[in-house]
């Protein structure tokens, strides 16, 4: 076998709202010296039209593509849109990926089973674990009757959702580590020996130290992060503590009717700014993987938004390294802070049709699902989305996959 | 229904009542002890004949719990308090400690009073009456709003928020209420919008964190004059102290700054660290240092305000200090004596700081802006500044933390303070008295006078309010000045920009449609000629200046994701407040 890849076939999936990348590696003609690679497998919105068991079929699908052997599995955080695919439980289609035995499963240092390097990390993967609680009360408050205006209660139950524990996606993910090789991965490590002939750069999550080092004097404060770790368990304690009222309530009379209903609704959209905000913090758990295979470069940032970047950003070399990229995974489907303009601002091969080797841009979305348009915060993004297309080459899943299961790329060498 | 037609008052002597009553509260948080004991004070509000609720002709109490969804019907006002027989009762005088702590009416009213207590000062210090920014003339106030470590005003709301969560170990109810600077805050925040509410829409680093800032002055220097606190302060700074008397040793700024201050903030931030005590805390911390506003890591609100208190809280210190050299001997100082200079101290400093809104700009507000306008406002009442100096030390310390008064002043009665405009403005169209409180009088003397006053007239113009306001001069004599703003905004396309000599910010879109603003604040004398006209021009090109200081402000908001659909306000405290909490994961500095 050659030991580097003749080409590369990616195909994107059609998750609906999700991620699912199945990456072939080609040496020579022989398709039984392929090597797989899948990154990601989750959904937590169907895509139009698509039959019931969407789900099965797309992991049979990756089944027949790997001739049933996966080498490489990737899930970049613990996010349903990114893992759902994964759960042994309900369709099955974790178990039909379990069957596949990876050899290696690439996850984020977040999710190590075992002990936390150290207190400090332990504390804060014990706030992750706060925010899954908190995403599933807030799921159960929307669910009242008359809590908020029906847009707010779609888009906190869609995004309450997406936080919850997945459990069994990641016990089957723990799993099949166990059996094969895992790797809990940060910013700075290097998976070289996976792949023949492909160099894996992991560009994100930054350890807390390393987020430390590149915090400015004032937010090292110790404070800070014992904060974090406190505002989190007393949103949690105090909404579970909450749920009961003590007493019977009172019937509000006509001179505070006017102030309850602003206040109900006040109170809705700041759940929803809390929801947000942990659905930013574990989006920024995500793997950013950097594929190097010859000349070429295929950037997989899953969900990684402005703060996991900015710690790949600050160094000078990796920016060196990023200023080539072929293929770009459009971040978190195509929301605005997951592109960082920092970052969009280093890809050279970015440019109209006539650019020689223009970028590939692919964007695993379904529009209509989360956030809205009028407040600036839909996804994907209007005006990201207008840049990738005339700056790029670029497949959305939404609009390319229409007709079928996925859509390939290839990458010649 | 069972509520207000019973509980109306109905016919209740008023000639007789004393025009303000004694109310108790809580003068520091619950978790603030001396020699074991809850600080209580009796706060002197306006009297009037309450409702239940409480609701008075201001303050309107809702106890509704949108966590919960449920409502509490109002407190009723206890036996006496409405002046039935004799002066009014002050009902919570002698209750115990455990029944204030969990008595949900006296929560009630402690909110009450706070509010009530805050808009009296700003009414006290401005001359005039002070109203919201929405019109009405109530405000809400839950003083259980939500379960929740977070307390906020809301315009949408038109209220007072104030949350209450269980503490750490999982023991106590901690209520927001119940923390007297809290409620200060809140107030402040919901006052200040009412005076100028073009602070609350996007500008610069300083504009947001002056809302903040500002809510902090009036929170800590409102708690620091009632003497029991500066006596806790006193108490916790000079440690060797015994009885009536402080060793002088003791008594330093740098002594009260670390361990009084810092000591008082580390204790009421026990169990309310996720909402406020961390003001205080921050603010002392931060020394002396010229260049944090310009460094890049103070453009967060609550960073940004922190060195606008600190410098505030600094200048208290010093004119406490030098203060107390007056009385005592060379060894010992009466405890007394000198927690009732720190507490009148506080309470004129803090009667400057109000009055200062008055003479700041209504658009853009920078830093520099409210140190010539704190400077501006006491000299005019106060022209000596003998007895304290407060001048003299706001000055330095401003200057210390590296916020230079914007006025140039070439005048020589005060340095900072602004300059009286060239006289040139004309008035004989004007009715003198109509210009004192007509909207529709002030813009015809504004249109007449657009020369003078370089109004921009592409630009739309508006007059925001016209307020007359009584003032005790310095010769004990009434000053009767009309104090007024009126803002300006033109909407250009960002293609225009360059033509205007304002920066287009780097990519954004040449058909985009971009507004500026402008306006000032006027403060007519007695006679309604203009005293001050203060202000930021919309563009003027004669000064340069003027056009940097729109193409900064642009090219923050366009970079800060202002000009996005949907962010057009950012009027929301609450989620300026939660982000404190939560900055770990997101404090990071962004690389661009």
């Amino acid at each position: 076998m050659a030991a580097i890849p003749s080409s590369i076939t990616v195909r994107m999936y059609n998750v609906g709202f999700g991620d699912c990348f199945l990456l072939t590696f080609h040496y020579g003609a022989s398709e039984r010296t392929a090597r797989h690679m899948l990154v990601d497998f989750g959904s937590s919105a169907a895509p139009r039209h698509a039959p019931k068991d969407y789900m099965r079929r797309i992991a049979e699908d990756i089944a027949r593509q790997t001739k049933g052997k996966l080498d490489v599995l990737v899930a970049t955080h613990r996010h349903r849109d990114h893992i759902s695919g994964f759960a042994a439980e309900g369709a099955g289609a974790g178990k039909i990926i379990a069957a596949l035995k990876p050899d290696h499963v690439i996850l984020p240092w977040t999710e190590h089973p075992d002990a936390a390097p150290d207190a400090r990390a332990a504390r804060f993967l014990g706030s992750l674990e706060t925010m899954h609680e908190l995403a599933g009360a807030a799921l159960r408050t929307s669910r009242n009757p008359g809590f908020a205006g029906r847009e707010t209660r779609a888009q906190l139950q869609f995004l309450g959702d997406d936080n919850l524990k997945n459990l069994s996606a990641v016990e089957n993910l723990i799993g099949m580590g166990k059996r094969g090789k895992a790797w809990y991965v940060n910013a700075g490590m290097t998976l070289n020996t996976l792949l023949p002939g492909v160099n894996i750069t992991v560009l994100g999550p930054p350890t807390l130290e390393q987020s430390d080092s590149i915090r400015t004097e004032r937010a090292r404060d110790p404070h800070e992060f014992w904060q974090f770790c406190n505002f989190w368990e007393a949103r949690l304690r105090t909404l579970e503590a909450a749920s009961k009222p003590a007493t019977p309530p009172d019937d509000p009379p006509p001179s505070v009717r006017w102030f309850i209903q602003q206040t109900r609704r006040v109170e809705a959209a700041q759940m929803l700014e809390l929801v947000r905000e942990l659905d930013t913090v574990l989006n920024n758990t995500s793997v950013i993987l950097l594929l190097e295979a010859g000349s070429r470069k295929l950037l997989f940032p899953g969900d990684a938004q402005i703060e996991n970047w900015t710690f790949a950003l600050r160094n000078p070399s990796w920016r060196k390294l990023l200023a080539d990229v072929n293929l770009y995974k459009v971040g978190h489907h195509g929301s605005l802070n997951a592109t960082p303009k920092s970052l969009w601002k280093l890809f050279h091969h970015k440019g109209s049709e006539q650019q020689p080797e223009r970028l590939q841009s692919l964007c695993s979305t379904r529009s209509g699902k989360h956030g809205n348009a009028r407040a600036g915060t839909e996804v994907p993004r209007r005006i990201l989305v207008e840049e990738l297309r005339k700056n790029s080459a670029f497949a959305s899943s939404d609009e390319d996959c229409a007709s079928g299961l996925s859509k390939t790329f290839e990458i010649r060498l | 229904m069972k509520t207000d037609q019973s509980s109306a008052p109905a016919a209740v002597r008023l000639h007789a009542a004393p025009p303000t009553r004694k109310l108790t509260i809580l003068a520091l948080d619950p978790s603030v002890r001396s020699s074991g004991k809850l600080l209580r004070t009796q706060i002197e509000i306006p009297n009037e004949v309450l409702s239940a609720g409480p609701r008075g002709y201001r303050v309107h109490i809702v106890d509704y719990d949108a966590t919960t969804g449920s409502f509490r019907s109002p407190a009723p006002i206890p036996a006496g308090m409405n002046g039935e027989s004799g002066p009014p009762c002050d009902p919570f005088e002698k209750l115990s400690e455990d029944r204030l702590l969990a008595d949900p009416d006296f929560h009630a009213f402690m909110a009450y009073g706070i509010v009530m207590k805050t808009l009296a000062r700003f009414e006290f210090a401005l001359g005039r009456r002070v109203g919201w920014s929405y019109g009405g003339h109530e405000i809400h106030v839950a003083p259980h709003a939500f379960a929740d470590a977070n307390a906020y005003y809301s315009e949408q709301t038109r209220g007072l928020h104030f949350g209450y969560f269980t503490s750490a170990d999982g023991e106590r109810t901690i209520y927001s209420c119940l923390s007297h600077e809290v409620v200060a805050h809140e107030t402040t925040h919901a006052l200040l919008d009412g005076l100028r509410e073009r602070y609350l829409y996007p500008s610069s680093p300083q504009q947001g964190g002056f809302h903040e800032g500002f809510a902090d002055i009036v929170a800590l220097l409102s708690l620091l004059s009632a003497q029991s606190v500066v006596a806790k302060v006193l108490d916790l700074g000079a440690r060797k102290a015994s009885g009536e008397f402080l060793p002088r040793a003791q008594i330093t700024p740098e002594k009260l700054r670390r361990s009084g201050l810092f000591a008082l903030a580390q204790e009421m931030g026990a169990e309310l660290s996720g909402v406020h005590g961390q003001a205080l805390r921050r603010s002392v911390t931060l020394q002396p240092r010229a260049d944090y506003l310009t460094s890049g890591d103070y453009d967060e609100p609550h960073d940004c305000g922190e060195v606008l208190v600190a410098a505030v809280l600094n200048a208290y210190l010093e004119v406490w200090v030098e203060r107390l050299k007056a009385i005592g001997d060379r060894r010992k100082l009466d405890r007394q004596r000198a927690a009732e200079e720190g507490a009148e101290i506080a309470d004129r400093l803090l009667t400057m700081c109000i009055r200062a809104i008055d003479y700041c700009p209504p658009t853009d507000l920078q830093f520099g802006d409210f140190a010539s306008a704190v400077l501006t406002a006491d000299w005019e009442l106060n022209p000596h500044d003998e007895k304290y100096r407060l001048r003299g030390a706001l000055l330095a310390s401003f200057k210390s933390y590296g916020i230079e008064p914007s006025s140039l002043c070439s005048a020589s009665h005060q340095e900072g303070a602004w300059d009286r405009p060239p006289d040139g403005f004309q008035y004989a169209n004007t009715n003198f008295d109509s210009l004192q409180s007509d909207p529709g009088e002030l813009f015809r003397f504004l249109w007449e006078n657009r020369g003078p006053f370089r109004l921009n007239e592409q630009a739309y113009t508006r007059v925001l309010s016209v307020r007359p306001s009584i003032r005790t001069g310095p010769d004990g004599l009434i000053v009767k000045e009309t104090v007024a703003e009126y803002h300006q905004q033109l909407t250009v396309l960002a293609r225009e920009l360059r033509g205007l000599g304002v920066a287009k910010p780097s990519g954004m879109p040449a058909d985009m449609a971009v507004t500026i603003y402008g306006g000032n604040a006027l403060i007519f004398d007695q006679f309604g000629r203009v005293k001050y006209n203060i202000g930021n021009s919309i563009l003027d090109p004669s000064r340069p200046e003027v056009q940097e200081r729109q193409s900064r402000r642009l090219a923050y908001l366009w970079e800060h994701g202002a000009f996005d659909s949907g962010a057009a306000r950012m009027r929301a405290f609450s989620r300026i407040h939660a982000q404190r909490g939560t900055s770990w994961y997101r404090s990071l500095r962004r690389p661009e």
